[in-house]
C-alpha cells in the first residue's frame, strides 16, 4: 500500500492534529513507568523478609510438630527450645512492618498476609501447649499475639502495618485443624484426659464462630470446615468414653457440656 | 462406626442438631452457653466490625456498579461522534457533562470508605476498581476525541474526585479499553465515509497511527515485577488485535475502496491475525 492513492498520507493530517506528532506524551511513558519500577522494588524488599519469615515459620513449626509425638511434660522444655528462633522472627517482622508501613497498608497486605498468619499460628499453638504459667489449653487474645510478634492489632483510625481480626481468626482455625490431629495423638500416648481439654476448647471455639456473619470470602470456607474437625475430635472423645477410659471427672463435665 | 450402642451417643447427636441448626441463626446460642463460653465476648466484638466491613464493601460494590453503567451509557453516546479532534457536538457535550457529575456523586457518596491517607484506602480498590476503570474508558475517550490525545496519569487522577485513589492497574485497564473504543469509531468512521470526501481518507490514518503509537508505547513498557501480572498480558492480545483489525480496514479501504459497491461495508477482522478478544468488537 506504498505507492499510489498517495491522498491518504498521513501527511495530509490537519495542522492542529498533526502539531501533535505523539498520541502518547513521553509524561505517560515516565510517569507510569516510574511507578511499576517502584512498585516492583518494594515487592523485592518485602520478599526479602518474607523469604526470612518463612524459613522461621518452618524451623518453628518442625519443633513444635514434635508435640505430637512427646507426653504433656516434656513440652514446656520443648516450647522453650523455640524461643529463639520467635526471636529471631520478631525482629523480621518488625522489619517488614517498618518496610511496609510506609505505604498504604491495604495496597500490599495480601504479600504478606500469609506469612502473619503462620507466625500467628505459631505463637498461639505455642502458648495452647503450655499456657501462661503451665496450664495447656490457653487461647491467645489478638492483643497478645500483638504483643507477642511486636506489632499494632486491629488498627482503624490510622494507616499502618498491623494484625487485622481476619488474619488472626484464620490462625484460629490452623489451631483448631492442629488440635484435632493432636487430639488422636495424645491417645497413642496414653493422654487420655487431654482429648477432653480440646474437645473442650473446639466445641467453645466452633459456637464463639458461628456468631460471625462472614461472607462468601476465604474465612468463610475455612470456618466452614471448622465442624469436620469437632466431628474428628467427638470421635475420639466418643472412643474413649466408650471404652471408660476417660478420667472421671472429665466425663461429668464434658456430659454437662453435652447438655448445655 | 456401625456398631455402637445408643446410649453413650445420645448426647453427642443433640449436640449435632443443635449445632446444625445453629448455622444461619444467632437466637441458637442459649445464655447458658453464651455465659459458659470464653470465647463469646471476643467473637461478638469480632462480628461487629466484620459486619461493618460487610456494610462497607457492599456499599462500594453498588457504587461500582453504577458508575459503570453511566460510563458505558455515557461511551455509547460518544461513539456517536463524527468529528474528531475538535470540540464535539452539543448532545455529546450534554450528556459527557450530566453522567461525570451523576459520577461523582457516586464517587463523594462512598469517599469515606475510601479516602486516600486513611487506613482503608485500598482496602476496596478491588471493589471499586471495575468502576474506575469504566469511567476512564470514558472520559479518556472524550479526551481523545477533543485532542486526538491520550490522557495522562496526572489527568486521568485529576478528573477523579478528590480522595479517590487511581492505581495503576486501573489507569491501565481503562486505557486498554480506550484502544477498543478508538478502534470501533474508526471502522465505523471507515464504513460511514465515502473515500473521496475530506474526513474518511484524512483522518482514518490519523486514527490508525495513534492505536500504533499506544500500542507500541505499551509494548514499550517494562510491567514485570509490579503488581499488574496476568491481566496487563491479556488486555495486551486484545489490544494488538484491536490494532490489527483496523490496519486491516484501512488496507482494503486503499486496495479496494474504488470498487466497493453502495452499502459495502470493510471486514478487518479478515485482515488481521483474528483471535482473541475479537468478539468483543464484533458490533463495531
Amino acid at each position: 500500500m506504498s505507492n499510489n492513492k498517495m491522498d491518504i498520507e498521513p501527511t495530509n493530517v490537519d495542522p492542529a492534529a498533526a502539531a501533535n506528532a505523539s498520541v502518547v506524551d513521553p509524561e505517560i511513558f515516565e510517569s507510569v513507568q516510574k511507578q511499576i519500577d517502584e512498585d516492583s522494588q518494594l515487592r523485592d524488599e518485602l520478599k526479602g523478609y518474607l523469604k526470612s519469615m518463612d524459613r522461621q515459620a518452618r524451623q518453628i513449626s518442625s519443633i513444635l510438630s514434635r508435640a505430637h509425638s512427646v507426653p504433656s511434660s516434656a513440652l514446656p522444655q520443648l516450647v522453650a527450645s523455640t524461643q529463639s528462633i520467635f526471636a529471631e522472627q520478631k525482629v523480621t517482622i518488625g522489619q517488614l512492618a517498618e518496610a511496609a508501613s510506609k505505604y498504604p497498608y491495604y495496597k500490599y497486605n495480601n504479600i504478606w498476609t500469609r506469612d502473619i498468619q503462620n507466625a500467628v499460628f505459631a505463637v498461639i499453638f505455642a502458648r495452647w501447649l503450655v499456657g501462661k504459667d503451665g496450664k495447656q489449653g490457653e487461647l491467645m487474645t489478638i492483643e497478645e499475639v500483638g504483643e507477642a510478634l511486636g506489632i499494632p492489632v486491629n488498627i482503624k483510625d490510622r494507616d499502618t502495618f498491623h494484625l487485622t481480626i481476619e488474619e488472626y481468626l484464620q490462625s484460629i482455625i490452623t489451631l483448631i485443624e492442629e488440635l484435632s490431629r493432636l487430639a488422636v495423638n495424645s491417645v497413642t500416648l496414653g493422654d487420655y484426659q487431654r482429648p477432653m481439654l480440646i474437645s473442650r476448647f473446639v466445641k467453645d471455639l466452633h459456637s464463639a464462630f458461628q456468631v460471625l456473619n462472614l461472607k462468601n470470602d476465604i474465612l468463610r470456607r475455612r470456618s466452614d470446615g471448622i465442624k469436620y474437625n469437632v466431628k474428628k475430635i467427638e470421635d475420639v472423645v466418643y472412643d474413649l468414653s466408650l471404652r471408660n477410659l476417660v478420667p472421671s471427672k472429665q466425663v461429668e463435665v464434658e456430659g454437662e457440656a453435652g447438655k448445655a | 462406626m456401625p456398631h455402637q450402642p445408643h446410649q453413650p451417643r445420645r448426647p453427642r447427636h443433640e449436640k449435632d442438631n443443635e449445632q446444625g441448626n445453629e448455622n444461619h441463626s444467632e437466637t441458637y446460642i442459649q445464655p447458658a452457653a453464651l455465659a459458659n463460653n470464653p470465647f463469646m465476648p471476643m467473637f461478638t466484638i469480632f462480628r461487629d466490625e466484620l459486619d461493618e466491613h460487610h456494610d462497607r464493601r457492599e456499599r462500594v460494590i453498588k457504587a461500582s456498579r453504577d458508575i459503570t453503567a453511566l460510563s458505558k451509557k455515557m461511551i455509547f453516546t460518544m461513539q456517536r461522534s463524527r468529528s474528531l479532534y475538535g470540540p464535539q457536538p452539543l448532545f455529546i457535550e450534554k450528556d459527557t457533562a450530566q453522567r461525570t457529575s451523576q459520577i461523582h456523586a457516586l464517587f463523594t457518596s462512598i469517599l469515606p470508605d475510601l479516602t486516600s491517607g486513611t487506613l482503608n484506602s485500598h482496602r476496596y480498590a478491588r471493589n471499586i476498581s471495575g468502576g474506575i476503570q469504566e469511567y476512564l474508558e470514558a472520559i479518556s475517550f472524550h479526551h481523545y476525541l477533543i485532542t486526538g490525545r491520550l490522557l495522562t496519569i496526572t489527568q486521568a487522577q485529576a478528573s477523579l474526585p478528590e480522595g479517590i485513589n487511581l492505581t495503576i492497574e486501573d489507569y491501565f485497564g481503562g486505557i486498554f479499553d480506550l484502544v477498543g473504543e478508538v478502534m470501533r469509531l474508526a471502522i465505523t468512521i471507515i464504513a460511514t465515509t465515502p473515500l473521496d470526501k475530506e474526513g474518511g481518507g484524512v483522518k482514518t490514518p490519523k486514527i490508525l497511527g495513534d492505536l500504533r503509537v499506544m500500542r507500541a508505547f505499551f509494548d514499550s513498557l517494562d510491567t514485570r515485577g509490579g503488581g499488574l501480572g496476568k491481566e496487563v498480558e491479556k488486555k495486551m492480545g486484545v489490544m494488538r488485535t484491536c490494532v490489527e483489525k483496523v490496519e486491516g480496514a484501512v488496507y482494503g479501504m486503499l486496495v479496494r475502496g474504488s470498487e466497493r459497491p453502495a452499502g459495502w461495508v470493510p471486514d478487518g477482522s479478515g485482515m488481521g491475525s483474528g483471535g482473541r478478544g475479537e468478539d468483543e468488537y464484533d458490533d463495531a
